[in-house]
C-alpha cells in the first residue's frame, strides 16, 4: 500500500514537471532569452512578430520570443495563473484599467528607477493621459502600447439623404441630440446613435466622456469619494436618458458588438468610437469629427501597456532593451504604419513617415489631433473593476427606462464609496 | 505477472486504476480542496493571501446581489429541469415510432448539442434581438410583441431556459430514445394481450421502465441547471441589470473581474453544499420509485 502511495507521488510528480518550466525562455551560451505575451492577430500579428525578427537581428546578445495569449480581454487571468503557477513571460500585453492590479503583485517590475537612471526613453514624450494610465502612486507599472480615443465617427450618406450639414468641430449635445433625432427612422429601422449597453466599462467610458464635457469628474480629487453622481454626471445621465427613452434614436447594443454591422450596413447614423472599429465600415463613407460638448470637447483615451514581469536580472534588463527599442520614436512610427494605431508618442508627428500614414489612414488624423482633448484619466485603483460595475449597472438602468438619473447615480456613488472606504 | 512481480492483487488494481486517480485527484480532488481553503482567506491571486476565518460567509449572507443570484439559479433550475427532461420524453416518445424521416430528425434534434455554446450564443443574439431579429419579425406577423428578450431585465432569463433547453433537449433524447429500445417487446405484447390501450401501456409499462434513465437525466440536468454559465457568458453576461447573474456568474464576476477570489471560493461552497442536497434527496427519492429490471 505505502509502495502504490509512493507510485502516486511519483506520477504526480512527472504531470507537475512535465506542466512547469514551458513557456519561460533563460540564458544560454551568453544569449538571454525573452518572452512576450500579446493578444494581436492578423496585420498586427505580423507587425510584431517583423518587429522582433528586426530587433533579434541588431541584437545578438538577446531573443525575444513572441506568444498569443489569445483573447487580450481575458489576458489578466492567464498572467495571473502564469505568476501563480511560477512560469511566467517577460513582457506582456494588458489594458490600462489593470495597471492597478498588477501593481500590486511583487513579480511586476516597477520602472520608475529604470526610467528615471535612462533619458534615453524620453519619458514625457508619451501622452498625458498614457503616462497617468501606467502610474500608480510612485509606480510606473508598464509603458505605453497603444493609445486610443473617441471621436464620433458619422455616415455622410444618411447626412446627404436627410439634407444635414455634417457635425462641426462646435457641435453641442442640443446640436448633436437633435440630429440623432433627425437621423432616426423607426419604419426603417434607422437609429441616429449607437450605445453598448451591456454595463461593462464599455459603457461607463462613453459615459466618462460625457461627465467631463459637463465638468464632472468620476472620484473626489482625494479619490476617497464618488464624484460622478453631481450635477455633471446627471446632466450626462440625463443626456442619454433623453435620447434612448423619449428620442428613441439610439441603438442599445447589449454587448456583442452589432453596432459596427449595423452602422456598416448604413442602420446607424453616428458613433462615438475609436480608430479600432475603422475597418469593420468597408461599406460607408463615413466622415470623423471631434465629440460634440458641452462645456468643453474633452474626449477619453484607453491606453493599454507593455507590463513587464521579473525573471531575474539578465532577463530584466533585456526586456527593458527590447521595449525602449520597440516604443522609440521611428519603431513607434512603423508600427503606426503598419497598423493603423495612433502614435504613442507625440513626437511621431514629427518623423518623417508620418505624412506617408496619415495619407495611408484617411480620417485619422482627426484622431491624432483628438488625443489633445484627452485630458483625463480613468481613477488607476485596484479597486477600479467594482467602480466600473457600479456605475455601469446605473447606466444601464437610465438607458432602459428602469432608473431616473439622479436617483441611480446616487445609488452607485454609495455603492463606490463604500467600496473606496474598505479599499480592497 | 504483475501480479507475482508487485506481489499482492491490491497492488494491482491500483496500477489499474492509476491514471484514473491521478486525473481525479489533480483535476477534481485537488482544486476542491483548494477552494475550501481559499473561502477562508482574502486573496486577490496577486498579493500574499490573509486568513479571515468565516468572514467571507459572514458577508455572503448579507450581500443581496448573491442572495438574488441563488434565487435565480433555482427559478431557472426549476424550469430548465422539467422543460428539458418531459420536453426530451415526449420527443423521444414520437421518434421511437416507425416515422418517415426519422434519421432525419432524430439528427435534428441532436445537432444543438453538438453545436458549440459560442456559435449558439452568436445565433441567439441576432435571432433575439429586439430591433432586428427574426423572433420579434416573426411575432408582429402574429400581432405579438415586440420583446425585449435579453435586453429586457424582465425576460433575459425566461430567453436562457428557452435557448438552454432547445441546446440540451438532444442529449436527453438520445438517453430516452437508448432506454426505450431497451424496453422488451414481450413486455408491450404482454400487455397489448391484457387489453392495455396505449395510455395504459405508457403509464404502466413504458413509463416504470423508464424511469431510470428519468432519474439519470432529473439528477444530471440538475446538476448542470445549477451549474449554468457559458450560455449566459455568451449572451448577456450576467445582465441586464443582473437578471441573469446566477450563481456561477456571480462567482466568477467575483473572482476574476473583481479579483476577490476568497469571497467567490466562499460562494462556489455553498453552490456544492447546494448541489450535494439537490442530488442526495433526488437519488433517495427516485431510488424507492426506480425500477431498475424488467
Amino acid at each position: 500500500m505505502r509502495r502504490s502511495l509512493l507510485l502516486v507521488a511519483a506520477s504526480l510528480l512527472v504531470l507537475v514537471a512535465g506542466c512547469g518550466g514551458s513557456g519561460s525562455g533563460s540564458s544560454n551560451g551568453g544569449r538571454v532569452n525573452v518572452v512576450l505575451w500579446h493578444g494581436y492577430i492578423d496585420i498586427e500579428g505580423k507587425a510584431l512578430a517583423d518587429a522582433a525578427k528586426r530587433f533579434n537581428a541588431t541584437h545578438p546578445k538577446i531573443h525575444v520570443t513572441v506568444q498569443n495569449y489569445g483573447n487580450a480581454d481575458y489576458a489578466i487571468q492567464k498572467v495571473l495563473t502564469a505568476i501563480r503557477g511560477g512560469s511566467y513571460p517577460d513582457i506582456v500585453y494588458l489594458y490600462g484599467s489593470w495597471a492597478a492590479n498588477m501593481a500590486r503583485t511583487p513579480r511586476a517590475v516597477d520602472l520608475a528607477p529604470l526610467i528615471k537612471a535612462d533619458p534615453s526613453i524620453n519619458w514625457d514624450d508619451f501622452w498625458p493621459a498614457e503616462r497617468q494610465a501606467v502610474s500608480v502612486g510612485p509606480k510606473i507599472v508598464g509603458v505605453p502600447a497603444l493609445v486610443d480615443n473617441l471621436a464620433l465617427v458619422y455616415n455622410k450618406k444618411l447626412f446627404d439623404q436627410a439634407g444635414m450639414s455634417y457635425p462641426t468641430p462646435d457641435w453641442t449635445w442640443d446640436d448633436f441630440r437633435a440630429a440623432a433625432k433627425r437621423l432616426t427612422d423607426p419604419s426603417a429601422k434607422q437609429f441616429g446613435w449607437a450605445y453598448v449597453n451591456d454595463a461593462s466599462e464599455d459603457t461607463v467610458w462613453r459615459f466618462d466622456a460625457l461627465l467631463w464635457q459637463a465638468g464632472g469628474d468620476i472620484l473626489t480629487p482625494d479619490q476617497k469619494h464618488a464624484a460622478f453622481n453631481s450635477p455633471a454626471g446627471v446632466a450626462a445621465a440625463t443626456l442619454l436618458q433623453q435620447m434612448a427613452t423619449v428620442d428613441h434614436s439610439i441603438y442599445l447594443d447589449n454587448g456583442n458588438g452589432n453596432y459596427a454591422n449595423l452602422f456598416n450596413s448604413g442602420k446607424i447614423a453616428m458613433l462615438f468610437t475609436g480608430p479600432w472599429d475603422l475597418s469593420g465600415f468597408p461599406d460607408v463613407d463615413y466622415g470623423i469629427q471631434i465629440l460634440p460638448g458641452n462645456e468643453n470637447h474633452q474626449t477619453i483615451s484607453g491606453p493599454d501597456q507593455w507590463v513587464m514581469l521579473d525573471n531575474g536580472d539578465d532577463r530584466r534588463n533585456a526586456a527593458w532593451t527590447f521595449l525602449k527599442w520597440f516604443t522609440s520614436p521611428t519603431e513607434a512610427m512603423q508600427w503606426s504604419l503598419a497598423t493603423g494605431d495612433l502614435p504613442i508618442r507625440s513626437s511621431q508627428t514629427q518623423t518623417p513617415d508620418y505624412p506617408k500614414y496619415t495619407a495611408k489612414y484617411p480620417g485619422i488624423a482627426t484622431f491624432v489631433d483628438n488625443e489633445q482633448n484627452a485630458l483625463k484619466a480613468r481613477p488607476v485603483l485596484p479597486t477600479y473593476n467594482e467602480i466600473s460595475q457600479a456605475m455601469g449597472q446605473a447606466i444601464q438602468a437610465i438607458l432602459l427606462g428602469k432608473a431616473q438619473p439622479q436617483q441611480a447615480l446616487d445609488q452607485a456613488a454609495q455603492q463606490v464609496d463604500q467600496v473606496l472606504a474598505q479599499g480592497s | 505477472m504483475i501480479q507475482r512481480a508487485l506481489g499482492s492483487d491490491h497492488l494491482a488494481g491500483w496500477l489499474f486504476v492509476l491514471p484514473a486517480v491521478v486525473l481525479i485527484g489533480v483535476f477534481g480532488i485537488l482544486p476542491i480542496g483548494w477552494a475550501l481553503l481559499l473561502s477562508f482567506q482574502q486573496n486577490d491571486l496577486l498579493t500574499a493571501p490573509t486568513w479571515v476565518g468565516l468572514d467571507n460567509y459572514r458577508t455572503l449572507a448579507h450581500d443581496p446581489v448573491f442572495r438574488d443570484s441563488i434565487r435565480r439559479t433555482l427559478i431557472y433550475t426549476a424550469l430548465f429541469v422539467p422543460l428539458s427532461v418531459g420536453g426530451a420524453m415526449a420527443v423521444a416518445l414520437l421518434l421511437h415510432r416507425p416515422i418517415r424521416f426519422s434519421r432525419f430528425y432524430r439528427t435534428a434534434v441532436f445537432v444543438p448539442v453538438a453545436t458549440s455554446t459560442v456559435a449558439t450564443g452568436i445565433i441567439f443574439n441576432w435571432l433575439l434581438d429586439p430591433t432586428y431579429g427574426i423572433a420579434n419579425y416573426l411575432l408582429d406577423k402574429v400581432g405579438l410583441g415586440p420583446y425585449g428578450f435579453f435586453q429586457d431585465p424582465d425576460q433575459a432569463l425566461y430567453a436562457i431556459v428557452a435557448m438552454t433547453v432547445w441546446g440540451w433537449l438532444g442529449f436527453d433524447v438520445i438517453i430516452y430514445l437508448a432506454a426505450l429500445q431497451g424496453i422488451p417487446e414481450d413486455l408491450l405484447e404482454a400487455a397489448q394481450l391484457d387489453g392495455a390501450g396505449r395510455w395504459a401501456t405508457f403509464r404502466h409499462v413504458v413509463w416504470p421502465l423508464l424511469s431510470p434513465a428519468t432519474l439519470f437525466l432529473i439528477v444530471w440536468s440538475t446538476i448542470n441547471a445549477l451549474q449554468v454559465f457559458d450560455e449566459i457568458y455568451v449572451t448577456t453576461r450576467g445582465g441586464p441589470l443582473h437578471a441573469t447573474t446566477v450563481l456561477v456568474y456571480f462567482l466568477y464576476n467575483q473572482a476574476f473581474e473583481l479579483f476577490h477570489a476568497g469571497y467567490a471560493a466562499a460562494a462556489a461552497e455553498v453552490l456544492f453544499l447546494i448541489t450535494l442536497v439537490f442530488s442526495v434527496v433526488q437519488l433517495w427519492l427516485g431510488n424507492r420509485r426506480v425500477h431498475y429490471s424488467s
